[in-house]
């Protein structure tokens, strides 16, 4: 009940949005927001919730709508409810209605997605949160192209997805398997194989991981501050989630098989998104490529077999999401104040807005890994695995981009915020208290979640960890 | 002797043809009654469609009454049993929903005679979903067909009569395919009868019947390469008549293809007859969506996808599985109703006496006319297999039982064709949500809310199949 509760009522709250006034849609907004806070008290009180199940399918599968938490889904439906409950309140401009209600929609959509116990519900959420997304940059993208190529992209990952969910089900006779360790799948070495690679394409692209993140930094460009936040934040996670709850308990010795060729993605990815992101002069893009470089960074833990990696990639997927959604939504209030996310243009702004400028830098900090803060605790977390399982070199690797990442970082800082200021450029305010509002709870999260990581962990550990695959 | 010479047809005979025969005869009703109304008021449209509608409603409840008897008429002419009801039901439901996109076809003065002609057609439509022997095909697939002609050619338009011959001349030339193969295979066994077929043994001269009879058939589905008259037709046609075409045709002729795939050819020999058909099915799920990619007219767009949404029925039926011939039941009614949806929303955005609605007319529909652009959204990603609709769940089981029939590459081909088709279908998702600046658009509005209850009841079942994908477990034997 209270688990589909949390699908169902943010995409029905959404869509009934659009027949709200648009004069009101202020208290649309504010509804919205308020909702958020709402889903977010229900999932963290009620993390014992039965699961919900109602019979799909039965032939040539057996199918469900079951839903449930897992150890990792119930911090992913914290972490998403939190940010878009932050990017609601920061939402603004003449499409106010349809951009909350699409972020309402966003989140039920990813809801189901982590909450799905079921490969075919699974993949329907897959496809479904592409939609709200397409429709936000179709009706407000400057560049038709992106919503096409975030798309078309996207889609063909769906499409691979759902081939592979078909054979898995008529391979397994049933999909409604997810968080379920008694399911034995016997999928055979022949299929299996090719199974893996439909599922994995579609993770990666959504990732993205290089090759496949051609279609993300134009996305996160054109996408409005508030929507970006999510999708940075939460929908980049939900291949690595596939991994994690899909891969490595149901085709195991694939991933293993493909240890080798992840291994140089995310390696790829690391090095490829850290140097972009030092060349980049477009603020929001600077941000993007650094995500690329940081989930590269995740992709090597969700493939490494160690538990104390698998450990550090949870960690590091909400301290990710944590300060990706406050990086996006401050440059959101730099741009607003600006109108533009040049960074040579930008400049001498933290004088007269020490709260704006309070709040990029500990969002910077802990995107550059500063101990102390949630991304430390992923990256060392993650290192330290890595090491451990005997992958020295991937893991001497990984830490060169680390240090690239307070190279960007700070420049992205000080190019903002410091130096002199530029007389072209209109008069600023400090942080409205909704945009304080905003980014404060995340802020607070990632400060708590660096101190104490290892809550998170133990709480994912006494969930049941044998589905997040820690062994 | 075949028992069809050897006995006298009974009371259980007619009544199994009972709800065509009601389709069949309302016609005369209709025809009866408009010699009592005469001018051009709105009450002889109303009288010709109620009727229609009531008599369609009558043969369905009918139809749905007979649902679990199985009985095999006229000496297995005509086998009523699940399989022919559910396609009738199909035929029945389409026909009612063209006759609310349309409120009558044509002129005022015409309507008494195209609703005739249309339930003439249906019932040339349900009379192929049961029929069982090759003369019983023929003289629905004529019934259905005669019928469509002259509805092709009801407008005053003169692309509508440039159709209307195209359509007579290849339809024409299909039914010849089909006869001929009729022959063939009548000499090579004796029999007309698909249950005397299976039984025979395969010669030169049956399998060049068979494939002969197979051209016929796919000229019909318009597959691939036999699909060049689809657009040209569409084009032309009346919307309505262009919207029934577009599921009845398609309907009562896979019923007959999926009875002589399942039943006139026994397994061994059918999967190697079949081979050219899969090729077909997987050529018009390409072909059909790349050919839909460049198309700016609705009409023509709709005939393209058509083309390959057939593809992906037909693929259904690789390795004549049971699964798949409900999952292909299936997903055909799911794509009645999707395809029927978006025909009716079409309509309700043509002016009076508009032929071409192009895509550059639905620029910010979202934000003029929200309910309908969000009908509209559901019907294109039903369309293009996104859930939450019939088309995303329809095709994930026809994806499950072509590979697991061990048909894998038409199950990627289908997915690389969906893929393809992703482009053609949100291209109008885009358009109508994309902000148009409003002095480029009329917002022109239909004056006739019937239309508006076509795209109510087809977005709610697009939504229902798919949360509920109800199929009936009681579609076998197909002969006996």
């Amino acid at each position: 009940m209270i688990v589909s509760a949390l699908v169902l009522v943010p995409i029905l709250f959404g869509l009934a949005l659009y027949a709200v006034p648009r004069r009101a849609a202020g208290i649309a907004k504010g509804a919205s927001a308020v909702l958020a806070a709402l889903v977010f008290a229900l999932a963290a009180l009620e993390p014992q919730a039965p699961d919900a199940t109602v019979r799909w399918l039965s032939r040539p599968f057996a199918a469900a709508f079951h839903l449930g938490f897992g150890p990792i889904s119930f911090w992913l439906v914290l972490l998403l409810a939190l940010v878009t409950f932050s990017a609601l309140l920061v939402v603004r401009g003449s499409r106010m209605r349809e951009i909350a209600a699409q972020l309402l929609v966003l989140q039920g959509a990813m809801n189901g997605l982590f909450l799905a116990k079921d490969v075919l519900l699974f993949a329907l959420f897959w496809d479904l949160m592409l939609l709200p997304v397409f429709l936000v940059l179709v009706a407000g993208g400057t560049h038709g192209r992106t919503a096409w190529k975030y798309l078309l992209y996207n889609l063909v990952g769906g499409l691979a997805l759902l081939l592979a969910t078909a054979a898995f089900g008529v391979l397994a006779g049933t999909t409604d398997v997810i968080g379920n360790p008694a399911a034995r799948v016997g999928i055979g070495a022949t299929w299996g194989a090719w199974i893996f690679a439909g599922f994995a394409f579609a993770f990666l692209i959504k990732t993205p991981v290089f090759p496949f993140h051609t279609w993300m930094p134009e996305t996160y460009a054109d996408l409005p501050p508030p929507v970006v936040a999510v999708v940075s934040a939460v929908q980049s996670k939900a291949g690595l989630y596939g991994f994690l709850a899909i891969g490595v308990p149901f085709l195991g010795p694939e991933m293993a098989q493909a240890r080798p060729l992840m291994f140089v993605l995310g390696l790829s990815a690391l090095l490829y998104g850290a140097f972009v992101a030092l060349a980049e002069r477009d603020a929001k893009r600077v941000v993007a490529y650094s995500s690329l470089s940081h989930l590269g960074l995740i992709l090597l833990a969700v493939f490494s077999g160690s538990s104390l990696a698998y450990a550090g990639a949870l960690v590091y997927i909400i301290a990710h999401g944590l300060f990706s959604a406050a990086l996006f939504i401050v440059l959101g209030a730099v741009e607003q104040r600006e109108e533009t996310r040049d960074l040579l243009r930008l400049g001498g702004l933290g004088a007269r807005n020490p709260q704006l400028a309070g709040a990029l830098m500990l969002a910077a900090l802990a995107a550059l890994g500063l101990p102390g803060l949630a991304g430390f605790a992923g990256e060392i977390l993650i290192l330290t695995g890595l090491y451990r399982a005997g992958y020295g070199w991937p893991a001497v690797i990984a830490l060169l981009p680390i240090v690239l990442a307070a190279a960007y970082m700070l420049r992205v800082f000080q190019s903002i915020m410091n130096g002199p200021e530029h007389p072209d450029l209109p008069q600023r305010r400090d942080l409205t208290w909704l945009e304080g509002l905003a980014v404060a709870p995340l802020v607070a999260a990632f400060v708590w979640l660096g101190i104490d990581p290892a809550s998170v962990v133990a709480a994912m550990v006494a969930g049941g960890a044998h589905v997040a695959g820690v062994r | 002797m075949s028992p069809a010479f050897g006995s006298f047809p009974v009371g259980a005979d007619y009544a199994a043809l009972l709800p065509m025969a009601v389709v069949a005869c309302t016609p005369l009703v209709i025809l009866f009654a408009d010699l009592f109304l005469t001018g051009g008021g709105n009450l002889r449209r109303g009288v010709a469609v109620g009727i229609a509608i009531v008599g369609l409603v009558i043969a369905g409840v009918i139809e749905a009454g007979q649902y679990p008897h199985d009985y095999a008429a006229f000496g297995g002419a005509f086998i009523e049993g699940g399989f022919s009801i559910v396609f009738s039901e199909i035929v029945i439901v389409a026909t009612v929903a063209t006759l609310l996109l349309s409120a009558g076809i044509g002129r005022t003065d015409q309507v008494a005679g195209t609703t005739a002609l249309l339930l003439w057609s249906a019932s040339g439509a349900m009379l192929m979903s049961g029929a069982a022997n090759l003369m019983t095909v023929f003289l629905g697939l004529e019934l259905l067909s005669l019928g469509l002609y002259c509805l092709c050619a009801i407008s005053a338009r003169s692309t509508a009569r440039e159709a209307a011959l195209k359509y007579l001349i290849l339809s024409s030339m299909a039914s010849g395919f089909l006869l001929y193969g009729s022959a063939l295979l009548f000499g090579a066994t004796g029999s007309v009868a698909f249950a005397a077929l299976a039984a025979a043994p395969l010669t030169p001269l049956f399998a060049l019947g068979a494939g002969l009879f197979l051209v016929g058939i796919a000229f019909k589905l318009s597959l691939v390469p036999f699909h060049a008259w689809t657009p040209d037709v569409y084009e032309g046609a009346p919307l309505p008549v262009t919207a029934f075409m577009s599921v009845v045709t398609k309907a009562g002729t896979l019923a007959v293809f999926a009875r002589f795939a399942y039943a006139a050819l026994p397994p061994d020999r059918a999967s190697a007859i079949l081979i050219p058909i899969w090729v077909a099915a997987a050529l018009s799920m390409l072909i059909g969506n790349l050919a839909a990619l460049a198309q700016t007219d609705m009409k023509r767009l709709l005939a393209y996808s058509g083309i390959a949404q057939v593809g992906y029925i037909v693929a259904a039926f690789a390795g004549q599985t049971t699964l798949g011939l409900r999952y292909a039941l299936l997903y055909l009614a799911g794509y009645t109703f999707m395809n029927l949806g978006a025909f009716a929303v079409v309509e309700l955005m043509s002016r009076d006496g508009d032929a071409v609605v192009g895509i550059p007319r639905f620029a910010g529909l979202a934000y003029r006319r929200p309910w309908l652009a969000a009908a509209m959204t559901l019907f294109l990603i039903g369309l293009a297999g996104l859930p939450p609709t019939i088309g995303f769940t329809g095709k994930i089981l026809i994806l499950a039982v072509t590979t697991g029939a061990g048909y894998a590459w038409l199950a990627g081909v289908l997915i690389v064709g969906t893929a393809i088709s992703a482009y053609v279908y949100f291209k109008i998702v885009r358009a109508m949500f994309v902000h148009a600046d409003p002095a480029h658009v009329r917002d022109e509005r239909s004056r006739n809310p019937l239309p508006w209850l076509a795209v109510a009841v087809c977005a709610v079942l697009t939504f229902a199949l798919g949360v509920f994908p109800l199929t009936p477990s009681n579609i076998l034997p197909l002969v006996k």
